[in-house]
């Protein structure tokens, strides 16, 4: 027994290429199901693989299956916002796991959330999603610079450098304490005025969950992890300010990265 | 968000079609973003997002017990003796000694691997005893039950451990993050 499974949901334009990629089934086209100006973009898929109790299984035991279909889902939404001879769709990509019984469910499900999808597709329409992500990568400089603005710091160090060994050690665990207090409020500052920053370019932002070491690879902490939708007419003005950003966060220790243009996946909610 | 850390270790250098950062952001979005439909949806792929509890590990500290007993332990005028000198002096010898060691150990250019798996362990419940040792001698020195003879004493122990255990370290060739264990479901030790 087929269903069918949903990659996305776009514009429909008359000749708009095929998608080539092979779907979930690594054996079944990927093929779209029109309704007025939007239409689906789906694949056949057992039904016995893509099963309730089946998934819920692998989520638990076979993670290779859900990362491979999970990358086969991108795949295709990558190539379904290809407009042919350049140019993106306005498109909503799902989230992994949408299967339908029938075609029937599908019609159904386009035309009762017809006017809610055709208003974040004119939201998405002409912006391209960017991540932006910032490291503190020299916590050490960082802590150098709070230092040379804190007194109160200061004081207590020249203290310490008169103090006995034995004393002085519990001195510098507590002094440690402090700069990573002080250090603490600071970062807060500086990623929320970051933050700020990008958004003048932008035409909406969301800040995202920091990402542990373990999933970035990376001996640098994560200190902020954001999503934005720019408007392709200002995507120069937006790496510019990035440019900018850099170099200014540069003495504090902090390193930023952008990565993109991505589908919409943090900004097509209905 | 642990799910997706098993994934990404799991791949194979000929599974990276694209860099570790756009995967990662691959994955995250797919299985954590993107629209939500409700409808004739036959499947919704469980929340794949496992949480595992930290467990840190409890120890009750001497000074709370001394706290509920009343007891106040030490003399606060105890000045330096002749034996406390000769202590503080062959401590401080010693982080002088670890201090020296450690860069001709890295110019002689020679951390050796074996039995690195073992000092490993062994440095790892050292450093965690070392942590709890320290915590305990702070919550103590705030409280003001130890001379000045004291604090001195505790200090330049602890610092000696401390270096000892860095010297170690660098025989061995192993970084500061290695001195961990994963509990599996309690999580990391320290």
């Amino acid at each position: 027994m087929n269903g069918l499974y949903l990659y996305c949901i776009r514009e429909r334009m008359e000749g708009a290429p095929a998608i080539s990629s092979q779907g979930m089934d690594g054996k079944g086209e990927v093929f779209t199901l029109a309704y007025r100006d939007i239409e689906a973009v789906i694949s056949p898929v057992s039904l016995a693989e893509f099963a309730s109790e089946e998934i819920q299984h692998k989520a638990q035991n076979d993670l290779p299956w859900i990362k491979d279909k999970a990358l086969i889902h991108e795949g295709v939404v990558e190539e379904a916002i290809q407009k042919r001879g350049g140019g993106l769709f306005s498109l909503i990509p799902m989230r992994f796991g949408a299967v339908f019984n029938a075609r029937a469910g599908i019609e159904a499900m386009l035309a009762k959330d017809y006017l809610k999808i055709v208003q974040v597709l004119d939201k998405i329409r002409g912006n391209q999603e960017w991540n932006v992500k910032v490291y503190l990568s020299d916590k050490a400089l960082l802590e150098r610079m709070i230092k040379t603005q804190n007194t109160a710091i200061q004081e207590k160090e020249k203290e310490l450098a008169a103090m006995p060994e034995g004393m002085a050690f519990f001195m510098e665990e507590e002094l440690k304490a402090v700069v990573a207090g002080e250090s603490a409020k600071v970062m807060t500052q500086l990623v929320e005025t970051i933050f700020d920053r990008i958004n003048s370019n932008a035409v909406a932002l969301v800040k995202n969950r920091i990402l542990e070491k373990e999933l970035t690879g990376r001996r640098d902490p994560m200190v902020l992890n954001t999503a934005c939708l720019i408007p392709a007419t200002r995507i120069e003005a937006f790496k510019k300010g990035i440019e900018s950003i850099r170099r200014d966060i540069q003495p504090q220790g902090l390193v930023i990265e952008i990565g993109g243009p991505w589908p919409s996946y943090n900004f097509c909610g209905y | 968000m642990r799910v997706l850390a098993i994934m990404v270790n799991a791949l194979t250098s000929s599974e990276l079609k694209h860099d570790r950062v756009t995967l990662v952001d691959a994955l995250d979005k797919v299985l954590e973003k993107g629209a939500v439909i409700n409808g004739d949806i036959v499947i919704r792929v469980a929340d794949v997002d496992l949480v595992f509890l930290g467990l840190r590990l409890f120890l009750s500290s001497v000074s709370k017990a001394e706290e509920v007993s009343g007891k106040c332990l030490g003399n606060s005028h105890k000045e330096l003796t002749s034996e406390d000198r000769a202590y503080i002096e062959r401590l401080q010898r010693e982080i002088k000694k670890a201090e020296e060691n450690i860069p001709k150990i890295i110019n002689a250019n020679s951390p050796q691997e074996t039995e690195q798996g073992l000092a490993k362990l062994v440095l790892t419940l050292v450093e965690l005893i070392r942590k709890l040792m320290e915590k305990e001698a702070f919550r103590r020195v705030k409280q003001g039950t130890l001379s000045p003879a004291e604090i001195q004493k505790l200090g330049l122990s602890l610092k000696a451990v401390k270096k000892k255990i860095k010297e170690i370290q660098t025989v061995f060739g192993i970084e500061d993050e290695e001195l961990n264990l994963d509990l599996g479901p309690l999580g990391n030790l320290m």
